[in-house]
C-alpha cells in the first residue's frame, strides 16, 4: 500500500494504475459504473490485451456495467484499435478498452472510448470524472437489467474492413516473408492470421499471449535488438514490431535495421498521399520528414497536441486523409476509424512494398533522413510549466508552435520542451538532418533547463 | 427501499438500492482475505441480476489471489456436495433462495459445504468493517477455471448412494414438481431418470423470472395443486429457487404447510433407525415435530433460526437429522446443508417403502394450525418493538433465545426479526383454528400500533 500517490493516474487517457496497489476490483467497477451512466446506458465494447490482470479487471468493469443497466458486449482479448472499431460498427454508445499500453506489467489501465469510436477528449474526460465524484450514482434495479453478449469473433470484421481499402490481391502476389515481435500481446494472436491472409510467409518472436512481456514494450529502435536479429537470420523483406496492446508499430528493414518508430507514419503517409492528396494531421511530436514528404505531394501538415484523441479531433474538423503520432509510431487511416491501428499501418506498409516493387530499405532510403532523439528531466509539473513559460518568452521572436510546451524550427532542425501528461517529466526532443547538429542542440538547452530547474525548485 | 442485510445467511439485498457492486466487491474481498487466497468455487441461481453479482465476485477473488472454480447455475444443494468433494477451501452462493424478486445475497460456505457457522462469519464481518483487503499484485492474481462437467452426475450417484432407489423405481412414482425457475430446473430430469420416477415438470426454465412467490408455501403450491388430479400423479414438489426448501402435494390435491414436510420425513428415518437419536430444528417450528420425535423416543434440540445455526448444532450434537418449518431438511452422512432433492427423495422412499399415499402419511401426523404473517417493521428497531409486548403476555412461558417465543399449554407464538429481511415474522401455532387466527390478528394489531407510534 506504499506510494498510493504515485501508482494511481486518472486523466484524459483514462485510469491508470499498478495492480494490488491503486488498481482494485472495487475502483474498476466504480468508474465503469460511472461510464455506463456517462454514455446513457445501452451497449458498451469491452476489450482487453493480455496482460494477467486483465481477466480480474474485465469481470470488475463488466459487473459495474451491469449494474447501472447497460449491455456489456465482450470481445475479451482484442487490440484497442479493434474495440474502437467495433463501436462504430454495432453502434454501441460507448467502449472500454482494458490495457496499459506499453506501460510496463504491474500496470493496467480503463480507456474510455466515445459513441464515434474515438476516446474520450478533456472535456468528456472532465464530465465522467464529475459523475464518478458524485457519490449519489443510481444503480439499475433487476427489472432494468440486460444480459451480457460475447462478440469473440470481432477482430475478423476489422480485418474485413482493413481488406476492403486494400489491394490484397497485390501484397498477395509478392508473398513476403514478415518476421513479427508480438510483445506477448494481442499480436501474438490476431498478427500471424492477419498477415497470412495477405499471403505473407509469418515467422514470430515474443509470441505467446501471456502479457508477461520479455522486452520493454514500447516498440523503439532501442527495443528492437531481439526483432532486428530474429528479421535478418529469417531473411525477412520486413519485420513489424507491435505494442501489446496493437495501436502502435514500428518496422524493422529487409537488412535487419529498426527504422525508427518516427517512420511508420512517414511511410504511410507517403504510400496514401500517393494516391489521395489531402491535409495531413500529426502531433507536435512528429518528425519533420512527415512535412517533406507531404509537401512532395503538395500537402500540408496540420500540428496538433501529443495525445489520439487530439489528432482526430484535428482530422475530423479538417477531414484530413491520413494523421498519426510519429513518436509513438500510431498511423490514424480514417476510411478504417479514427484511432491509432497498426493493423491499418502493416496493410498500407506492405501494399506501398507491393505496388513499388522495391525493397523496403531503397524505399527508406529515398525519404528524408531526420535523427531525432528525446532526454527527460525529472521535474516537479509546476516548474515544468515554469520552465515552458521561460522558454516561450525567450524565443517568442522565433514563431515557435505553442500548441503543447513549445516546438521551435529552425534551418534543418527543430526542437520540442514539453510537459509529460503521465509522469512528472520534463522531455526535451531534438530533430535534425545532421547528427552532430541534434547533440549540439541537446547540449545547449539541456544546459539551460537544468539552471532552470534549480532556479525554479530551490 | 433501501434494503441491505449482513449476517450468518451472508449479504443480502435489493438489486440497486441496496445491493450495489461496490458493496459485493467488499464483501467478496472479505471472504477471499478471510481466506488468504486459496480455491472457490462460485455457484448462481438464475436471477437476472446473479450475472452481475458473479462478475463482481470473481474480480474480487482473483484480486485477493483465489482460483475461482465457477459453476455457473448451480443449486444450493450440489454446492453443498461440492465443495469438500472437490477439496475447495471454499465457496460462495449467489441467489436469494426463497426471496423476492429484485433481491440477491452472497452466502459464504466453509470447506466442509457448511453455511459459514457465527464464528466464521464474525471474523469475515470484522475483515469487512475494516475495508482492508488484500491485493495481490499482477503476478500472484487468480484465474477463472471451469468445474468438471460431470460434476451434476457426481452429486446425483452419491445421492442415489444413499437411497432405496431400487424400492423408488418400482414404485413407478408420477410426480409434479415445481422449481420456480430455478436452479433445481439444470439436473431435474437427471434426477427423476435415475429414481425412474415420471416427473411432469413445470415452471422448470432458466429464465430468471419468477413465477409465484418463491417460499413454498400453500399458496405458491397452487400450480402444482390444480393438475394433480388431471395428470393422477401420486405427489407434488415445490422447491424454491435454490433447492433448499420444499412444500409437498399430495395426492388428492391438498397442498400442506411446508411446516410438515420435515415432520413427514422425520417420521420415515426416526422409525428406520431405531435408538435415541437427536433431532434438531429451530425455535419456531411446528409442535408436530416435538410429537413425532417424542413418538421414537428420541430427543429434540431447537436453536435460533437459520441454517447456519442447524447445521451448526447437527455437527455438535452429533443428530441425525436437522430441518426448520421453511420446509427444509438435512441428513447425517449427506451434504452440509438443506437439501431439497434428497427430502423429495426421501419422502418418495417412505412412500414406496410403506406402501403410501403421501396424502396417507400426511393423515397419520398430529395436526396443528399454523398461522405466519409478516409486518413491516425497520431492523433497527425490530428487537425493541418485540420486548415490550413482554408485558402483555405474562402468563406465558417466555424464551428469548430467538426473538422471544411465547408457550401456553394449547399453542405458542414467536415473534422475530427476519434475519433477511426489514420485516418481523410472527407464527402462531394452536390445537385449533379460530384461537390460531384470534390470536395472530390480536399480536399483529399490537406490533402494527407499536411500529406506528
Amino acid at each position: 500500500m506504499t506510494n498510493l500517490r504515485k501508482t494511481l493516474k486518472v486523466g484524459v487517457s483514462g485510469v491508470r494504475g499498478i495492480v494490488g496497489e491503486s488498481l482494485t476490483p472495487l475502483l474498476v467497477s466504480s468508474f465503469a459504473s460511472s461510464f455506463g451512466r456517462y454514455v446513457g446506458g445501452g451497449r458498451v465494447v469491452i476489450g482487453r490485451d493480455t496482460r494477467p490482470s486483465g481477466e480480474m479487471l474485465e469481470h470488475a468493469v463488466v459487473a459495474g456495467l451491469l449494474a447501472v443497466g447497460c449491455q456489456p458486449v465482450i470481445l475479451g482479448i482484442a487490440p484497442t484499435p479493434t474495440v474502437q472499431l467495433m463501436v462504430e460498427e454495432i453502434s454501441a454508445n460507448g467502449g472500454i478498452a482494458i490495457t496499459a499500453s506499453h506501460n510496463p506489467v504491474e500496470w493496467n489501465a480503463l480507456k474510455f472510448i466515445g459513441p464515434k469510436g474515438m476516446f474520450l477528449d478533456s472535456h468528456e474526460a472532465d464530465e465522467l470524472l464529475d459523475i464518478y465524484n458524485q457519490q449519489d450514482l443510481n444503480y439499475a434495479e433487476e427489472q432494468d437489467y440486460r444480459d451480457v453478449r460475447q462478440m469473440p469473433d470481432a477482430f475478423e470484421i476489422h480485418q474485413k474492413k482493413i481488406f476492403k481499402h486494400i489491394d490484397v490481391r497485390a501484397i498477395r502476389a509478392r508473398k513476403f516473408k514478415v518476421a513479427v515481435d508480438c510483445c506477448n500481446g494481442v499480436g501474438a494472436l490476431f498478427t500471424r492470421p492477419f498477415l497470412e491472409a495477405m499471403g505473407c510467409e509469418v515467422v514470430t518472436i515474443f509470441d505467446r499471449p501471456d502479457g508477461v512481456f520479455e522486452r520493454i514494450p514500447e516498440p523503439v529502435a532501442e527495443n528492437l535488438s531481439a526483432l532486428e536479429e530474429f528479421a535478418k537470420t529469417a531473411g525477412a523483406d520486413i519485420g513489424f514490431a507491435h505494442d501489446p496492446d496493437g495501436d502502435r508499430l514500428a518496422v524493422v528493414d529487409n537488412l535487419g535495421r529498426a527504422i525508427g518508430e518516427q517512420y511508420t507514419l512517414v511511410l504511410a503517409a507517403d504510400h496514401v498521399l500517393s494516391e489521395n492528396p489531402g491535409i495531413v494531421a500529426a502531433n507536435i511530436q512528429t518528425t519533420r520528414a512527415l512535412e517533406d514528404v507531404a509537401a512532395s505531394y503538395g500537402c500540408e501538415v496540420v500540428y496538433t497536441k501529443v495525445g489520439e484523441i487530439y489528432v482526430v479531433e484535428k482530422m475530423v474538423e479538417l477531414d484530413a486523409e491520413i494523421g498519426g503520432e510519429g513518436n509513438s509510431g500510431g498511423v490514424i487511416w480514417r476510411r478504417i476509424h479514427p484511432g491509432r491501428d497498426s493493423y491499418v499501418a502493416m496493410a498500407l506498409i506492405l501494399e506501398m512494398l507491393a505496388v513499388s516493387g522495391q525493397p523496403l530499405d531503397a524505399i527508406v532510403r529515398s525519404l528524408p533522413r531526420y535523427c531525432n532523439r528525446t532526454k527527460k528531466f525529472q521535474c516537479p509539473a509546476f516548474a515544468a510549466r515554469e520552465i515552458v513559460r521561460h522558454f516561450c518568452r525567450k524565443y517568442a521572436d522565433q514563431n515557435p508552435i505553442l500548441l503543447d510546451g513549445l516546438r521551435i524550427r529552425m534551418n534543418k532542425s527543430w526542437i520540442l520542451i514539453r510537459p509529460s501528461n503521465t509522469e512528472p517529466v520534463l522531455r526535451l526532443t531534438a530533430e535534425s538532418t545532421d547528427e552532430k547538429e541534434v547533440s549540439a542542440l541537446l547540449e545547449q538547452f539541456s544546459r539551460e533547463i537544468s539552471e532552470l530547474q534549480q532556479q525554479f525548485t530551490r | 427501499m433501501r434494503s441491505l442485510k449482513l449476517g450468518v445467511a451472508g449479504m443480502r439485498g435489493v438489486i440497486g438500492s441496496g445491493l450495489a457492486p461496490a458493496r459485493i466487491i467488499d464483501f467478496a474481498s472479505a471472504f477471499g482475505t478471510f481466506l488468504n487466497g486459496g480455491s472457490v468455487i462460485v455457484a448462481r441461481d438464475t436471477r437476472i441480476s446473479s450475472d452481475m453479482v458473479s462478475h463482481a465476485v470473481f474480480s474480487a477473488l482473483l484480486s485477493c489471489g483465489c482460483q475461482v472454480y465457477d459453476a455457473g447455475i448451480t443449486s444450493a444443494p450440489q454446492l453443498h456436495f461440492m465443495v469438500p468433494h472437490l477439496k475447495a477451501d471454499g465457496a460462495l452462493l449467489l441467489g436469494a433462495g426463497h426471496q423476492g424478486a429484485g433481491w440477491n445475497a452472497i452466502i459464504p460456505l466453509a470447506a466442509n459445504g457448511a453455511y459459514f457457522n457465527s464464528i466464521q462469519i464474525q471474523e469475515m464481518l470484522d475483515i469487512y468493517h475494516s475495508h482492508r483487503y488484500q491485493a495481490m499484485n499482477w503476478d500472484k492474481i487468480g484465474k477463472v477455471h471451469s468445474i468438471p462437467l460431470d460434476a451434476g452426475d457426481q452429486y446425483l450417484d452419491a445421492l442415489c448412494s444413499k437411497v432405496d432407489v431400487e424400492a423408488i423405481r418400482r414404485a413407478k412414482f408420477t410426480v409434479v414438481a415445481d422449481f420456480c425457475n430455478g436452479t433445481g430446473s439444470v439436473i431435474a430430469e437427471k434426477f427423476a431418470s435415475r429414481l425412474g420416477i415420471k416427473m411432469i415438470a413445470i415452471n422448470n426454465l432458466l429464465s430468471g423470472i419468477l413465477p409465484h412467490e418463491p417460499e413454498p408455501r400453500p399458496r405458491s403450491g397452487f400450480q402444482v395443486q390444480s393438475i394433480m388430479a388431471p395428470l393422477k400423479a401420486d405427489c407434488g414438489l415445490v422447491f424454491n429457487t435454490d433447492m433448499s426448501r420444499l412444500a409437498v402435494v399430495t395426492d388428492t390435491g391438498e397442498t400442506l404447510s411446508e411446516e410438515y414436510t420435515f415432520p413427514l420425513i422425520a417420521d420415515y428415518v426416526l422409525s428406520k433407525n431405531p435408538g435415541c437419536h437427536t433431532v434438531v430444528t429451530n425455535l419456531c417450528s411446528t409442535r408436530t415435530l416435538d410429537d413425532i420425535v417424542a413418538k421414537y423416543g428420541c430427543e429434540l434440540e431447537k436453536t435460533r433460526v437459520g441454517q447456519a445455526n442447524m447445521i451448526d448444532k447437527m455437527a455438535e450434537t452429533g443428530a441425525i437429522m436437522a430441518g426448520e418449518g421453511s420446509g427444509s431438511v438435512s441428513v447425517k452422512g449427506w451434504v452440509n446443508g438443506f437439501d431439497g432433492f434428497m427430502a423429495a427423495a426421501m419422502l418418495l422412499e417412505s412412500m414406496a417403502v410403506r406402501k403410501m399415499t403421501v396424502s396417507g402419511l400426511a393423515a397419520a401426523l398430529p395436526r396443528y394450525f399454523i398461522v405466519k404473517k409478516v409486518i413491516n417493521c425497520p431492523s433497527s428497531h425490530a428487537y425493541a418493538v418485540i420486548r415490550s409486548l413482554k408485558k402483555h403476555f405474562a402468563d406465558a412461558k417466555i424464551n428469548e433465545d430467538d426473538g422471544l417465543r411465547f408457550d401456553w399449554q394449547d399453542g405458542w407464538i414467536s415473534l422475530r426479526a427476519a434475519a433477511t429481511e426489514p420485516v418481523i415474522r410472527m407464527i402462531a401455532e394452536y390445537k385449533n383454528r379460530e384461537m390460531a387466527v384470534d390470536r395472530a390478528l390480536y399480536v399483529r394489531g399490537l406490533i402494527e400500533r407499536l411500529v406506528a407510534s
